[in-house]
Order: structure tokens, then sequence, then C-alpha cells
């Protein structure tokens, strides 16, 4: 590296340091890390950035400074819609600023920036003496289904796939069944909540201010169809079966293990699987039957 | 010899592309000459966004434009985006791929601005280098486009224009020469705008950017919202005379309005296009009323949210 350039990378260092600072310029200039690279008095400024005849060198530096986190805020708070509802504007504002000193970017995408908010948020999270939940788990939980949804909205889907048809179901004969395991579509995603929060959050997309729901055992099954994303409210004995075929255990043993479960009456579970088994294949949460 | 605009088409006049006019793109095929993407947005997409520009991109001609590049870091370039760029190229037959004279972040880090370099020998020899090996690996002409930018370095040795022309000419890129950039910057660092215009090589200019702005009074942010202002598009004719028409492309980022608003903006600029016309000395004045809004953020970043049922 020769001189020059390593003076490029002085001042760029220097420069990201300082407008990144939480507290401002100034502070930032002062920081034993900017001034690391840049040794100077806030007033020594205009020997790193000239003035305008408008502004001072600090100013101009302000603009970058402000620039980063509006424009970070603003993605985020587009990326997390109903959390900003669920928290307010300010406290929001407030948790975005330092998870950006958590969490930078590293990416040379903005779909990456928010990634790793819903696990900023718990890992802040005050501790609790009882381990009771709380207000807090509730946005813990609205950050995370956000996430999920981001991620399945833009990650690999079955609009291309050809999903399995009623064709190939109906020519596997009833004996083989039980032998064999489902293939989940990769947007395919199963989940718990404490909360509905699935209805909290579409409510606040809508443009609402819902209420608090009360706390409530939630599970969703989430994919997409037509690159929309879908999310359904599930019973626990849906969420039951379909984490045991998510797993990869064969169809004849997830049943098994559901029926010893106890989760439902013997006799109803017949009626009940033939449905299930219908509805998923219909909503396309599986793309593949292998006998392997 | 070296062919106007690097011997890429003049494809008239476009639109970026944007979210919001998703479905009025599909729904009324407007007859709009061509879209420029925002490469990051589409490169690791699988969904909605992905499938949507590949409908476009069998209808019109698309350029990518990219954020991320940060040509003038001194980290190392990114290999993997490069070949992420490439094959988007390849897959949606991008005429071109720009991006701009800044660096984004440094130390692994990525501050999704557009931040300006020092111009100087050393830094601009820094730049060369690496736009010849991502030419060499995009295997086309760079192009790149000039920021608007907010303040200048001590370390800076030459104007801007005097960097960019020698970085073309030296780097063999094309340019993207943002009439609006130049205007703002040409206010926030008190040079004259038509004396940059003047200054630049025409026939490596491949296309032209316009955007609004807005006047903070003591200086200017390339806000991308609102409609471009008389002094720009004089701008716009001095370019249009001296390169003889190159793709002109109108950016609008913030308070987005409906597509035919967009798309007459832009449109506009054929009024810009008689070579008879003079430019006329006296506009060049900043008309707009000043706007203090603290809530300008530089040219903003366009972020997909997701769509739910
Ligand atoms: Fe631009």
């Amino acid at each position: 590296m020769s001189d020059e350039s390593r003076n490029l990378d002085r001042i760029q260092r220097w420069m990201q340091t300082v407008i990144c600072w939480p507290s401002g310029v100034e502070a930032g200039i002062a920081s034993e890390e900017a001034q690391s690279k840049i040794p100077l008095q806030s007033s020594e400024l205009d020997t790193v950035i000239t003035a305008s005849s408008q502004l001072t060198s600090q100013e101009r530096l302000g603009i970058y400074a402000n620039a980063y986190y509006a424009r970070l805020l603003e993605c985020l708070s587009e990326e997390y819609p109903a959390l900003v509802c669920a928290m307010g504007k300010t406290a929001f504002g407030a948790f975005s600023m330092e998870f950006l000193q958590e969490y930078p970017s590293t990416s040379y995408t903005l779909c990456e920036l928010g990634a790793h908010f819903p696990q900023f948020l718990k890992e802040t999270k005050p501790a609790t003496e009882d381990g009771e939940v709380n207000w807090t788990d509730f946005l813990i939980e609205i950050a995370w289904l956000e996430r999920v949804y981001s991620e399945v909205f833009d990650g690999p889907g079955i609009e291309r796939e050809t999903v399995l048809s009623a064709e190939t179901l109906n020519s596997i004969a009833p004996e083989v069944w039980p032998e064999l395991r489902l293939k989940m579509a990769p947007c395919f995603r199963l989940l718990e909540f404490q909360f509905p929060v699935h209805e909290y959050i579409s409510n606040a997309r809508q443009g609402n201010s819902p209420t608090i729901p009360e706390q409530q055992i939630t599970y969703l099954a989430i994919t997409r169809r037509n690159f929309i994303v879908r999310r359904e409210s599930i019973s626990q004995s849906e969420y039951f079966l379909l984490s045991k075929l998510e797993q990869g255990l064969k169809v004849g043993d997830a049943i098994t293990q559901f029926a010893e479960s106890g989760l439902m009456e013997p006799d109803e579970l017949d009626v009940n699987l033939h449905q299930w088994f219908r509805h998923w294949m219909a909503s396309g949460f599986f793309i593949d039957v292998c006998d392997s | 010899m070296l062919k106007p605009r690097l011997g890429y088409d003049n494809l008239g006049l476009g639109v970026g592309l944007r979210t919001v006019h998703f479905a009025h793109i599909l729904e009324h095929e407007p007859e709009v000459d061509w879209f420029e993407i925002i490469s990051e947005n589409f490169m690791d997409s699988e969904g909605r966004p992905r499938s949507v520009l590949e409908q476009i991109a069998e209808r019109y001609p698309i350029v990518m434009h990219g954020v991320s590049l940060s040509i003038g870091s001194t980290d190392p370039l990114n290999r993997d985006y490069l070949k992420k760029l490439k094959s988007l190229a390849e897959s949606v037959n991008a005429h071109w791929i720009s991006d701009h004279v800044c660096w984004t972040g440094v130390a692994g880090r990525n501050t999704h601005d557009l931040l300006p370099i020092p111009y100087n020998e050393s830094t601009l020899s820094h730049l060369v280098k690496r736009i010849r090996i991502v030419q060499e690996i995009l295997e086309r002409p760079l192009v790149l486009e000039n920021p608007s930018s907010y303040l200048e370095f001590k370390d800076s040795t030459m104007t801007e224009s005097e960097f960019v022309c020698r970085m073309a000419e030296e780097a063999e890129c094309g340019l993207l020469l943002d009439v609006n950039n130049v205007y703002v910057s040409s206010v926030n660092h008190e040079f004259d705008p038509v004396k940059y215009v003047e200054a630049i090589p025409a026939k490596r200019v491949v296309q032209c950017h316009l955007a609004g702005h807005t006047n903070c009074g003591t200086h200017l942010i390339d806000t991308h919202n609102g409609q471009v202002i008389d002094p720009v598009w004089e701008l716009f004719q001095l370019l249009h005379q001296r390169t003889g028409g190159v793709s002109t492309l109108l950016e609008w980022d913030a308070d987005i309005p409906p597509f035919p608003v967009v798309h007459e903006e832009v449109l506009k600029a054929k009024n810009y296009m008689d070579e008879k016309l003079h430019v006329s000395e006296k506009s060049f004045v900043e008309k707009a009323v000043a706007n203090t809004s603290s809530t300008a953020i530089p040219h903003p970043a366009s972020f997909i949210t997701a769509e739910v049922e």
C-alpha cells in the first residue's frame, strides 16, 4: 500500500467513525477511535474538510451524519411497520440507534440490514425474575414474524416449481403412504408464538392502531403463493404433526407419534387427518414425496 | 476512434423502476422508452421483485444502476457482489451497468450512503486501478456517475470535473452525468455548473440523470423528489448539445407520485433537445423557495416491503 492510499484509508476510517457516531459529529471527532485515525481538535476540522461560505466544515460533515441514521431508520421502519406501531416511533427510533451500533450493515443489500433486529431485541430484553411472558416478549414476537415475512417474500418459492398434483397423490397406493416422507416447500415456515401477533401485524399494516392482544398461544403456518406471503393460524394438533413431517419423519411414524401424543381422541383422528392433508396439499406446503 | 456513448445505444427517455409502480406498469404497459433498476434490490431476489423485473425486461430495455460497488473504498472489491451483478445483467439483458464515483463504507461496513472522496493524484490512480479490475470481471465498460456531495476535502488538489474527466479517460470507462447532482454540488461547493458540463468528455457520456432536490437555504440536498427545476433543465440542454443526445432517466425516490406523473416529467426533456435553443445565462438561479425541513435525506434508499395476505 502506498503512502497516499494509506491516507485515503485513514480518511475513510475516520469519516465513517465520525458520521456514524451516535452522539454526533463533535463527539465523534473527539472519540478515541477517530483520534487514532486522525488526531484532531474540533477547531482543526478545517484541516481535513473545508468550509463553504454558507456552512462550517462541521455542519457539512453533519449532513452525512444525519443522513446515515435517517436513511437506515427509514429502512428499518419500512421492514418493521407493526413494531413501530406497537413501540411508538420514538422508542423504535431509540432502539434502532442502538441496534445500528451493535449490528451495523456489512452487506451490499439493505435486505440484510434488519436481519438481526429480532435477535437484538431479545438480547436487550431486561431479565424478569419470574420468567413471565410480558410486553417485551410481545414486541420480540412481532419483530420475529415481520422478519419472517421479509425472508419468505423475497426468498426461494414454489411459483416456478411443479407442486404435487392431485393425480400424483391419487396414484399413491394407501399402503405406501406410511413409508413416505414429504418435502416441505422452501418458503414454508412453522412458528409458535405466545401472542396472536399475526393479527396485530395485519391490523397495523392496514394503518390501524390495534390494541395489544391478550396472551394466547398461537401456531402459524406460513408459505408463499403467487409471490404473496400467506399465513394461517393452525391448531396445536396440526402444528404437532406438521413439525414432525418437517423434521423428515415418515408419514406413518409422524402419525403414530401424533396418536400417542394424546392431542386428539382416536376416533376423530381419521377424519381430521384426511381433511388436513387435503388442505395442506392444496396450500402448497409440500413440494414432493419421497420413499427413501 | 471513440464512438459516441462508447457505442452504447441512446435508449431515449426512461424512468427509474420503483416498487410502487409495479402494478401500473404490468397492467398498462406505458410507452416509456426504458427502465433503470437499482441492482441491489434484485440481485438476490427470488420473489416478486425479481419476477416483476423479468416480465418488465421482456418488454423494455433495462439498465442496471448500483449503489454498493464502493469503487472509491480502500476495502477490497467484493468479488461475490460483482459476480452476482454480472449474472443479473445477463439474465435481464442489461444494456449497461452503472454505479457512482464514491465510497459507501470501509472496514467491512456499508453506510448505504454515497460518500465523497478527496480528488487528487493518488485517489485517481486508486480508482482507475479498481475500475479496470471491475471492467475485466464484468467484461464491459463500467459507467460511473458523479454524486451529489455536501463537503469537500482539504486533500483535494483538483476539481470534481477534472477528476471525473481524467478518471474516465484513464480507466476507459463511461460516464453517467447526473445534471441535478452537478447543480446540487455546484451550489454546495460554489462552482460554475456550466463549466463542469462543458469540461466533460462528451463521447464518454453514456447516460444522463435528472431529478428533483431540496433547497435547505444554506445548501441543497439531492432528495430525488419533486420536479426538475429550470437551471437543471438548462444543464441538460447543454449536455444534449454537447453529446448529441444520450439515454436520459428521471429518478424519483421520495413522495413518489403515480407513474404517469413521473413519466410526464421526463418527457419534458423533449423541450430541451432543440439544437437551436440557446442556454440563457440569467436563469441559472436557484428559484425554489428555501425549505429548511430537516427530514431531507439525500438519495433515499428504496427498501422493498413484503406483501402479506
Ligand atoms: Fe443520479
